[in-house]
């Protein structure tokens, strides 16, 4: 103020000097003497319920005045302005807040500034789907599969911990609500992936072919999926593959599986990766006892080659080839005992050797590409072939797939609330059959063309709509199907939101049907699924709850002549070709699942809990009645723990997984409509532990882990084999995995190219 | 007489500019301590400061880029997840801003991309290395390219090592070339104009230092 006084008397002796009065300068001084005048201006800032808020700054709209809230809250700060003036209150947390302020020059003191937190993100449709937007990503990353314990780093088993899903360690593939495992597709890169499985003994279930390090992520979704796809009457499991690698590298690995070993090389603009395989159970099976008879345990080799190439900023060119082979033998009962069969499996003897050789070859390639942010295109083709040359005793038994598929889609991101996509895609595929010396060889060749559409319409960040329809059309079948699809979000809360997903699926009929010498020709199926979630997540805890209705309709039936007294169970059955068939199946699925996720609770800690009740029949197949199928358990149960060790770089990781028991048939009891699948397995539960020790050998960098499933050595049922003595006496075995107890060790060194070109 | 009007016009003339169009005054002023003070309060009240020269000064690049720049340097500090993911938000807004202004991308845009990415990471690496890692990675990389002698770069990607745990290939040794690189080519650079932004040097000599203790350890 000292300064103001000093440059008025200044001005007042200019003035004299000047002989000018002093009334003429003086609406001057006074403005200047305004500005130079300091007004204080203080307060307090609180959320909507009055806790204070740190660090939040308050300043007068479009001036440099302003100040800091400190921990009570509390601001201060002096400005030069005057009149009527905003006052602005900012933080990253909260929606910014303004206030009119008039400033006469007296100190403003006593504000109170509320608040209110910031809405951050835009709604995300939930329902049916554990994929979500924004910063979440995918439901799992690549590392989350292989610190799981239970999975053995395989994509598909790990999803067998999510809700929707049934735990089962005898049969391939994954049972989602109530569907049989061929209602499950794996989608690689938009590409339906033939045979997600390396086939191997019946009863034994093998591992995917997924390798979880070749994917950024996995997006699963257990109903109600976008109208991209099709053909699957459950459920999609989505795998994205990496794009460019991020260095040169070495990675070299051996376990009680075999050894690999790949290399990385990376240009400026692609990368190629290569890798070679072979695995070898024995190790494996020799120190667990197995509860098959292998005179050859499962041995083979695979090798891989990629080529990622970014040709421009926005564009992606990826094409990947990899081929497998594996081969089995066990030793099996004569199933002609359990199934009365009379015909030629009767004259083999008690015990038969099963032999599987699996011949595999994939290859794909995609191109992506974004047009100045406004469009983009994906286009992608595949091939792959798989032929199995099984043996059955002396019989061979071959079976041949291929399938080509071409994708194209486009989408047009008309603002940032509204986008439309549309694309085709088209698929050949057959399958040949080939039981030589005995029966007929069949095959059939299917081509499915498709056309869809789908709007997301974003209209408040409150709200998402994403309504969609696709058309298929199958020329084995001469049928056109148009199948609509709705999903949509709302938000509840800051942190909470509920969704819906419905629609429409189709699907061909099981290939069992194509390949049978039966008169008709079975028609495509379908179900409706209706499914409602709700959701609070908050930094990373998310709360889950899900519910759903599923209606199956148009399923195919099996009409036998004695299906009031005999029920063949097996899944690998021939059908006789004097049976009738048709499209009269149905079936229903109901369920409520919970999902809980903590990442944050504990440090170095993440967990999650699942649970799904489910209440499912169906009348399909060979079924005489309405039923719950045989891998079918009402309620599972997950716990999966990982922790990771700082101080001795160790991540440990535990999974209990606990499931009740799976519906079998009884044929001792009479009559069959009455007992059908009415017997209960005991329930099951199983323990699995990972260690993994993470350490560096110069510039070698090393995992060395070690996994245990079955910890407790559990005997666990899936189900009961009834042999007949041919007195009408039987005999109950019980079924169970291959293995109980495993434990399975290995290690993985890798050598990432230094960067010395970096300096 | 004539000295004594002079002085109190200007005086009163920089009454006015204050107001005026000179953000540059202001804009270097307020980041420089910003960029020095240890205290995290004092830090907090010039990242708000900065904050409002960007909003006065809109049309300016360097305003949000060092606003950007500031949220970047609170996030560390941040434990709250949430909060610190807000702040971030606030910084990708305010880089977006400057590469709009600016019409491209540029050596030090990049380098700030990578910065973000790596607080991004840092609040839950066990969660978020292999999304994050990667887009700190690719800016460092972008940043190389556009400018092979920007020290920020390699003083940056030294930090990181440094605060990299041994056992993946970071720590002290290996991050000392980074530094001792950026030191040099920091020799290089005037401090004079905020629009060409010069900040790092500070900290690149204490942290040579602390690189070199422990090599007197071993």
């Amino acid at each position: 103020m000292w300064a103001a006084i000093a440059l008025q008397s200044q001005i007042s002796k200019i003035c004299m000097r000047l002989k000018l009065p002093l009334l003429s300068i003086l609406p001057l001084l006074l403005i200047s003497v305004s500005t130079w005048a300091q007004t204080r201006i203080s307060g307090k800032v609180v959320d909507m319920k009055d806790k204070p808020i740190k660090g939040a700054s308050v300043s007068l709209d479009n001036t440099l005045d302003g100040g800091t809230t400190d921990s009570a809250g509390f601001f201060s700060f002096e400005t030069t302005e005057t009149g009527n003036q905003t006052l602005v209150a900012n933080d990253a947390t909260h929606s910014t807040m303004g206030m009119p302020l008039v400033i006469t020059g007296a100190p403003i003191t006593g504000l109170v500034l509320k608040m209110r937190t910031a809405v951050l993100e835009t709604v995300t449709i939930t329902a049916g789907s554990f994929a979500s937007g924004g910063r979440a990503a995918t439901v799992m990353s690549p590392l989350d599969i292989v610190t799981t314990a239970g999975s053995n780093g395989d994509v598909v088993k790990a999803m067998q911990m999510m809700p929707g899903t049934q735990q089962n360690n005898t049969d391939n593939g994954l049972f989602v609500r109530g569907g049989d495992a061929y209602e499950a597709a794996v989608i690689v890169d938009g590409i339906v992936a033939q045979s997600a499985f390396a086939s191997g003994p019946p009863g034994v279930a093998t591992r995917s072919r997924f390798n979880a390090f070749q994917y950024q992520g996995v997006q699963f979704s257990s109903g109600g999926y976008s109208a991209r796809y099709g053909q699957a009457l459950s459920a999609v499991l989505e795998l994205n593959s990496t794009d460019l690698a991020d260095k040169s590298n070495v990675n070299l690995g051996i376990n009680m599986g075999g050894l690999y070993a790949s290399g990385t090389k990376r240009w400026k603009k692609s990368s190629l990766d290569v890798g070679g395989s072979y695995t070898n159970l024995q190790p494996l099976y020799a120190l667990a006892s197995s509860n098959f008879n292998f005179y050859q345990v499962p041995v083979g080799g695979g090798a891989y080659a990629r080529y990622a190439w970014t040709p421009n900023k926005n564009g992606i060119f990826k094409a990947t080839i990899s081929t497998t082979y594996n081969k089995s033998g066990i030793t099996i009962p004569n199933p002609s005992s359990v199934y009365g069969d009379t015909g030629f499996m009767s004259k083999l003897g008690d015990r038969i050797n099963y032999e599987t050789k699996d011949k595999y070859l994939f290859a794909t390639a995609t191109y992506k590409q974004m047009f100045k942010t406004k469009y983009s295109l994906l286009a992608a083709v595949s091939g792959s072939y798989d032929s199995n040359s099984n043996k059955f005793g002396p019989y061979p038994l071959k079976t041949e797939e291929y399938r080509t598929q071409g994708r194209i889609e486009g989408k047009d991101f008309i603002n940032n609330r509204l986008s439309l996509m549309v694309g085709s895609d088209v698929q050949l595929y057959g399958v040949g059959k080939q039981m030589d010396s005995f029966h007929f060889r069949k095959s059939f060749d299917e081509k499915i063309v498709s056309a869809f559409a789908e709007v997301e319409w974003t209209p408040k960040y409150w709200l998402a709509i994403r309504p969609g329809l696709r058309y298929e059309y199958s020329a084995m079948l001469k049928t056109a199907v148009l199948a609509p699809r709705f999903s949509a979000a709302i938000k509840t809360g800051p942190n909470s939101q509920a969704s819906l997903a419905g629609g429409l699926f189709y699907q061909d009929a099981p290939n069992l049907y194509y390949l049978s010498d039966i008169t008709k020709t079975p028609g495509m199926s379908y179900a409706a699924h209706y499914i409602a979630n709700w959701q609070y997540s908050k930094s990373d805890r998310t709360f889950r709850i899900e519910a759903y209705h599923k209606d199956y309709q148009h399923l195919v039936r099996e009409y036998y002549p004695n299906a009031d007294s005999v029920f063949v169970f097996n899944r690998n059955r021939i059908l006789n070709p004097s049976i009738g068939i048709d499209n009269t199946g149905h079936g229903y699925a109901d369920g409520l699942e919970l999902f809980w996720r903590d990442k944050k609770s504990i440090k170095n800690a993440d967990y999650w809990v699942t649970y799904s009740f489910i209440n499912t029949e169906r009348l399909y197949e060979n079924f005489p009645v309405l039923a719950t199928p045989t891998f079918i358990a009402k309620h599972n149960f997950n716990v999966v723990g990982k922790y990771f060790i700082d101080k001795i770089h160790t991540n440990v990781s535990a999974t209990y997984s606990y499931r009740t028991g799976f519906p079998y048939y009884d044929p001792t009891l009479k009559p069959l409509k009455d007992n059908f699948l009415t017997g209960t397995t005991p329930d099951y539960h199983n323990v699995a532990l990972t260690f993994a020790y993470l350490h560096s050998f110069g510039k070698w960098f090393s995992v060395f882990y070690a996994q245990v499933d079955n910890v407790l050595n559990t005997k666990t049922v899936s189900g009961y084999r009834f042999v007949p003595d041919g007195n009408g006496v039987y005999t109950k075995q019980s079924v169970g995995p291959a293995l109980y107890r495993t434990i399975f060790v290995g290690a993985n060194f890798s050598l990432t190219q230094f960067s010395k070109d970096e300096l | 007489m004539k000295k004594l009007l002079l002085m109190s016009a200007i005086a009163m003339g920089a009454l006015t500019t204050t107001k005026a169009q000179d953000f540059k005054k202001p804009l270097k002023e307020t980041f420089e301590v910003f960029d020095t003070t240890r205290d995290q309060e004092k830090k907090m009240q010039l990242g708000n400061k900065l904050g409002l020269i960007a909003k006065k000064w809109p049309n300016e690049w360097a305003t949000h880029y060092y606003y950007s720049l500031a949220k970047v340097g609170l996030s560390y500090q941040e434990k709250d997840e949430a909060k610190h993911d807000a702040l971030l938000d606030e910084a990708d807004k305010e880089r977006d801003e400057a590469v709009a202004i600016l019409g491209k991308e540029n050596d030090e845009t990049y380098v700030l991309a990578s910065m973000i990415a790596n607080s991004r990471m840092m609040i839950n690496p066990m969660q978020r290395w292999q999304k994050y890692g990667k887009i700190f990675q690719d800016n460092l990389k972008n940043a190389q390219e556009a400018n092979p002698e920007n020290p920020r770069m390699y003083y940056f990607k030294g930090v990181t090592t440094m605060f990299t745990p041994k056992n993946f290939g970071g720590g002290k040794k290996n991050a000392l070339p980074y530094f001792e690189k950026a030191e040099g080519l920091f020799a290089k650079e005037k401090n004079d104009d905020i629009m060409k932004p010069y900040w790092g040097k500070f900290q690149n000599t204490f942290f040579i230092a602390e690189c070199k203790k422990e090599d007197k350890d071993n």
